[in-house]
Formats: C-alpha cells, structure tokens, sequence
C-alpha cells in the first residue's frame, strides 16, 4: 500500500514528464503546471537557489549533528526540498499570500502584562536555576 | 451497499459474541459489559456519554465500577497496543469524588465519569507532558491546557496521556521517541498518525473518548486507520492554549470517539473563545449534542436536499482500489438518504500537499527553537551557549523532527523566503478559494481520509516522501482551516478482520453542526458494519 501511495507523488513529480498527472490532468492548470515540469528542475541552479547545506543549516538551526546524520539526513532533505521546487513552475503572480486559515478576523487582545499563578512551577522546571537568575554558560569564547 | 469485505465481519460478531459476553459478564463488571454488548451488536453505534451519565445518575452504576473496569480493560490491553505514554493514578480518586457527589445529589457535569485520553502534546498540569519527545522527557507543565481545563470542569476523568509522533510530526506513531503504538485492528500495522495514541485507545475501547491534534490530518486519518470517529474542528473553534506548538497556522485540537454523539458533546464542552490564545474565535458555540435518529428512518430519505460533492481528485490513481469503492459505497449511501451527489473539481488540490509542508516545516523551526534546554526540559552539559543549545537539542529531538526543522530553516533562509514560503502562502489561497467555490456549490464535499487502509509497522519509516504522500487527503483541509470529520464506513481486505476505512466529509467553516447531523444520520443508517476491531470483539482475550 506504501508504494500506491507515492503515487500520488510520482502524480506531479517523475510520471508528469509523461504528461500523466495524479489530479491535475483535466484541468488546464494543471496542463500548463505539467507542461513547465522539465524546467523545474533545474529551477534552483536558474534561480540562484543553493541546495540545501545540511551542516550551515543545522548551525543555524542551532542542533548539533553527527557525522552519520549529515550523511543521512543530506540526501532525504535534498529529495524533499527538489520536491518542495515543484511550486516554482506554478504562475502565482496575481495572488495574494494567505498568512492563516483566515476563518475569522483579527482578534488580538491588547498588549498587557498579567501575572501567572503557577509561576513558581515554571520556575522549579528550568534545569540551572540560581536565585534569582537562569543560569546558563559563557555566551562568548574567549578567542 | 456492502463490499463483500463486510458481510463475514458481520457474521462473525453475531455467532460469536453472545458466549463471549457471558464469560466476562459478572455482577461487577455488569454496567461496562452492558455497554460493550452495545458496542458490539451489529446495531448502530450509542453515545456511550449519554450511556454513562444515564446509568451514573440513575444509581446502576458507580463512578467507580466504571473506571475500574476500564483500567482492567487498559491494563490488560496495553501490553499489545502501547497507545498511552502514561498512565493517571489518580482515576480512583477522581470517581470516587464524582460517587460522592451524586450520592449528595449534587449537580455533576455532563462528562461526569468520562474516561478521556488526551494526547501528550497537550498539557495537562499533574502528568508529564512531552509531546512524544526525549526533549520534554519528566516536563511536568504548570498549566492544564483550556482543553482539558474545560474537559475536568465537566466531571471528565484524564485517564492518561497517549502516544504520538514526536510533536505532532508523523502519520504513523512510530515517530514517539518512547514506543511504537499498534493497531487494535492488526497488531502489526500502525494505528496512522499523529494521533495514533488516541485513535488506538478509543478503538480499543480503553477510555471513552479522546483528544488529539490535527496540523495536517493527524486526527483524521488515525481515525480512519482504526475505525474511530474522528473531528477535525474548524480553525479557531478550539483554544490551542496548552497544545504544545507545531505549525500554528495550522494546528487544531480535536476530537475522538466511538460514535458521532460522543465526538459532538465532546466538542461542545472544549469549544469557545479563550483569552489565552487570539486565534480563538468569538463565534458563539452551536449545541453540538443532538437527539438521537432512528435508524430505521432511512425510509424518509432524512438527507434529502444536501447537496453532497465528491471531490474528484481525491479518487484517482495512487489511490488504492478499495479504498475507491469504500468511498463510492459510502456516496451512494448518502444518496439513498436523500442527498444529491455530483463530482466537484479542485485544481489546486495536489499542489497543496508540498505546500503544506512547506509551511508546516517553516512554522515548525521557528515553534521549536524553544527546546534549547534553558528554561524546561533536558539540558546537555556544556562549556559554552551554543554549545548547550546544540548538544540539548541534538539530544532531545529525534531525526524526523531534525529533519523538519531544517527543511524549514532552508525554507526561510534570506533570499528563499519568496521562493518557498510566499508561494506555499500563495497556494494556501487557492485552495481557500477553490473550497470556498466548492462549499458555495455544496453543503458538504466528501474524500477518503487517507488514500489506503492501515499499512504495515516500519514500511514507510524511511522514506519520508512516502509518508508524506499519505497525507494528501487531509492537508487540504488544514490550509483552509475547514472543519472534517471522519467516520468508518467500510472495511477492506488485511488483518484477521479487515480494516477499517473512514470516510471524509468536509464542510463550511464553523459548520461543524451540519457535519455532525449528518455523520450521525450516516452512521446510524449504516447496515451490517461494526467498527469494533478484533482485540475487543474477542472478548479481550489477548
């Protein structure tokens, strides 16, 4: 059932060169999606768009990695972001992003600081506690 | 109507269930057998809430009984299914108490003696809380989140917190950092995911009801694995305060149970604005509770005028056959209630899957830079800062969650962020719009929940791409912030009995009511299906 499933991905991605398309085939959409796929993948090298720097990113994303899973994880990343790129080849110009669900509007409550009961709670959660500050280790190295 | 999947099921349960029952049956343990006979019968699925509440203040039951029942019930199961994370031990202490009330004739809530499982990413004040992650490991929260808050105000017992893919981030619960979780239907399938905890837990009857969370299907699509009903609520109708952060576009808290009535009174006690999270809506709440329908009122076509669509990229290839034919089934059902069916279209349909994750994996790196190992959680030993964040958590995050996180922070790298996270942002409004046009159309559309049946454990697990090809069905969804709700409506071939198949309906936003009304009169018109999985149909002899 596993390999029935990536179907639904080899919809849009490897048979769409054949002009197949999981869902999209019966719209013209999809006909002009289908018709750009050749370009697409080389849309990151076109576009100036690096591929993933599994390590740069991992530094930035402050986790510290292992040799073994950079290897591992560099090839799953790259595969999911060329599969992310398929987004590149759809023309989007003239809408609008959507930043939410946007089922309802605004309903922001004013910005005003309210003092939480169970603070001390919070307090005894936090592993290096040193009355009355969180204790952390040197933020710069000497060099 | 029935596939022949469905008919030996059928009489299976009415040969063998009669003994089974008398050989559990004792004066105790009366009233829960009382309710499993309910369950087990091939007639329609009954609101065990209302079963409870009738047999608690009616005097036929204690609080008590109820819950020891339950626990043994759990206690016995648990071993094959591995759906909690913990285990309440204050559930005795917590019935006696609602006991102690009705004797003094007391009002006591409409959830009074309700065994809830609660997913472990939602907080809950006096158990850990980890999110099925090594970086919460013994993280007791100071705060029960408004969910469970709401949940006890109404007399419900937690009786424990499930299992789950760490954060939310899976389809198939082999994501928790701390156990596998099986299917009560097959023990060697996964129960699907996120939520997979919550769904095996209800299927196998070891509480009552359920929460789980749902950032891209992770409530449907386990419901539909284990033949559970399962609610996905409109965006905002649910405060996410206490529901440890995914993707917060997207995230939603919802509902689990063994009938429609009881996933409907479910979201009625956790639904409402909460000061605690701006997202929730100030909507007034509908009653979600309704009277009950006689099945056999199919007669009088009670569906008639609903225009039903049927969303037709939903039942294409990649789609598994019988999957197709539930689905088909279940379509013409509807039809023979009265409803109208058409096929509807939507372009945008396959595109919001990478879209999805383009935004779930953006929104994810930014949510989880919290577990840095400062302020809660396991912290790595250190000589200096980034050193403690990176090593706390590389520690504490397992590889998926790694993954993610880094797929987003390419996502929202300087000079990407037009290139991934706008255009995700950009598709998330054509699919708004392409399920606007729908439902202006129509007053629900349906889909499969998930393109398969429970698959096997570890056959997926190291492709994410595959994984993520599942969730297709219910991605959508989530980017509109519609409400969805699952019920089971067919079986298809696998495991000893078949698995359970779960249809999608979906509806307007806010409409959950009409999703109810209508899963209710489905569910209950449904013929000669019980969504009851082995492990209990067995008489619990595992």
């Amino acid at each position: 059932m596993g390999s029935r499933a990536l179907l639904l991905l080899r919809g849009i991605t490897i048979r769409a060169d054949h002009g197949i398309s999981f869902s999209l085939q019966r719209s013209s959409f999809g006909k002009d999606f289908i018709g750009k796929r050749r370009r697409v993948r080389n849309y990151s090298i076109r576009s100036g768009l690096e591929p993933p720097d599994v390590l740069r990113l991992a530094e930035t994303a402050r986790i510290s990695l292992t040799p073994d899973e950079v290897e591992e994880f560099a090839p799953k990343i790259q595969k999911v972001v060329d599969w992310f790129g398929q987004l590149q080849a759809v023309d989007l110009q003239s809408i609008e992003p959507a930043i939410r669900a946007d089922t309802e509007g605004d309903n922001l409550r004013d910005d005003l600081p309210e003092t939480f009961e169970n603070g001390q709670a919070m307090i005894a959660a936090v592993p290096s506690y040193e009355e009355p500050y969180i204790k952390v280790p040197k933020v710069l190295n000497k060099e | 109507m029935l596939s022949s999947a469905q008919t030996p099921r059928f009489l299976l349960l009415h040969s063998r269930f009669p003994h089974k029952l008398l050989h559990f049956q004792t004066p105790k343990s009366l009233h829960t057998f009382q309710t499993q006979a309910q369950i087990l019968s091939p007639s329609p699925p009954t609101s065990q809430i209302l079963t409870i509440r009738e047999s608690l203040l009616s005097r036929s039951t204690t609080a008590v009984e109820l819950a020891s029942n339950y626990l043994h019930h759990l206690r016995r199961t648990e071993p094959h299914l591995n759906s909690f994370l913990h285990i309440s031990d204050t559930v005795l202490k917590e019935a006696e108490e609602i006991d102690r009330k009705i004797q003094n004739n007391e009002e006591v809530g409409p959830l009074a003696g309700v065994l809830v499982g609660v997913k472990d990413n939602i907080c809950t004040v006096d158990m850990p809380s980890t999110a099925g992650s090594r970086a919460l490991e013994n993280y007791r929260p100071p705060f029960d989140a408004t969910a469970v808050r709401k949940l006890r105000e109404c007399g419900a017992i937690v009786v424990g917190k499930t299992n789950l893919d760490e954060f939310g981030m899976g389809s198939t619960t082999e994501g928790s950092a701390y156990q596998v979780t099986a299917n009560p239907w097959d023990l060697s399938r996964v129960p699907g995911g996120s939520s997979g905890g919550s769904a095996a837990a209800v299927s196998a009857r070891q509480c009552i009801v359920s929460l789980g969370s749902d950032t891209g299907g992770s409530v449907r699509q386990p419901a539909s694995f284990c033949g559970v009903v399962g609610l996905k609520p409109t965006y905002g109708r649910v405060s996410r305060y206490g529901l440890v952060a995914y993707a917060s576009s997207l995230d939603v808290i919802g509902c689990f149970g063994s009938s429609v009535a009881d996933t409907g009174i479910l979201l009625n006690v956790i639904s409402g604005h909460d000061r605690h999270d701006a997202t929730s809506s100030k909507r007034e709440v509908p009653n979600f509770t309704f009277q009950s329908i006689s099945p056999d009122s199919i007669e009088s076509k009670p569906l008639r005028g609903l225009r039903v669509g049927i969303i037709r990229e939903t039942l294409q290839e990649g789609v598994d056959s019988e999957v197709i034919s539930s689905i088909r089934d279940a379509a013409s059902h509807l039809e023979e209630l009265g409803c109208s069916l058409t096929e509807v279209s939507l372009p945008s349909f396959s595109l919001g899957l990478p879209a999805y994750y383009i935004l779930a994996t953006s929104e994810s790196s930014s949510n989880l830079s919290r577990y840095d190992g400062v302020r809660y959680g396991n912290q790595a030993v250190a000589d200096v800062l980034n050193s403690l964040y990176g090593d706390s958590r590389a520690k504490g995050l397992g590889s998926e969650v790694k993954m993610r996180i880094l797929m987003g922070t390419y996502a929202l790298s300087a000079g990407y962020y037009d290139a991934y996270y706008k255009r995700a942002q950009k598709v998330r409004t054509l699919v708004q719009k392409s399920f606007k046009t729908a439902l202006d159309e129509n007053d629900i559309l349906i889909s499969p929940a998930a393109p398969s049946a429970a698959y096997k454990i570890g056959e997926k697990k190291s492709d994410p791409l595959a994984m993520y090809a599942g969730d297709i069905m219910t991605v959508n969804i989530n980017l509109a912030g519609l409400p969805a709700l699952v019920l089971p409506c067919g079986l298809v071939q696998g495991g000893s009995a078949g698995l359970p198949v779960g249809i999608q309906m979906i509806g307007a936003a806010f409409d959950e009511e009409k999703l109810l009304k209508v899963g209710h009169i489905f569910e209950q018109t449904l013929q000669g299906c019980c969504f009851v999985p082995p492990l209990v149909a067995d008489g619990f002899a595992c």
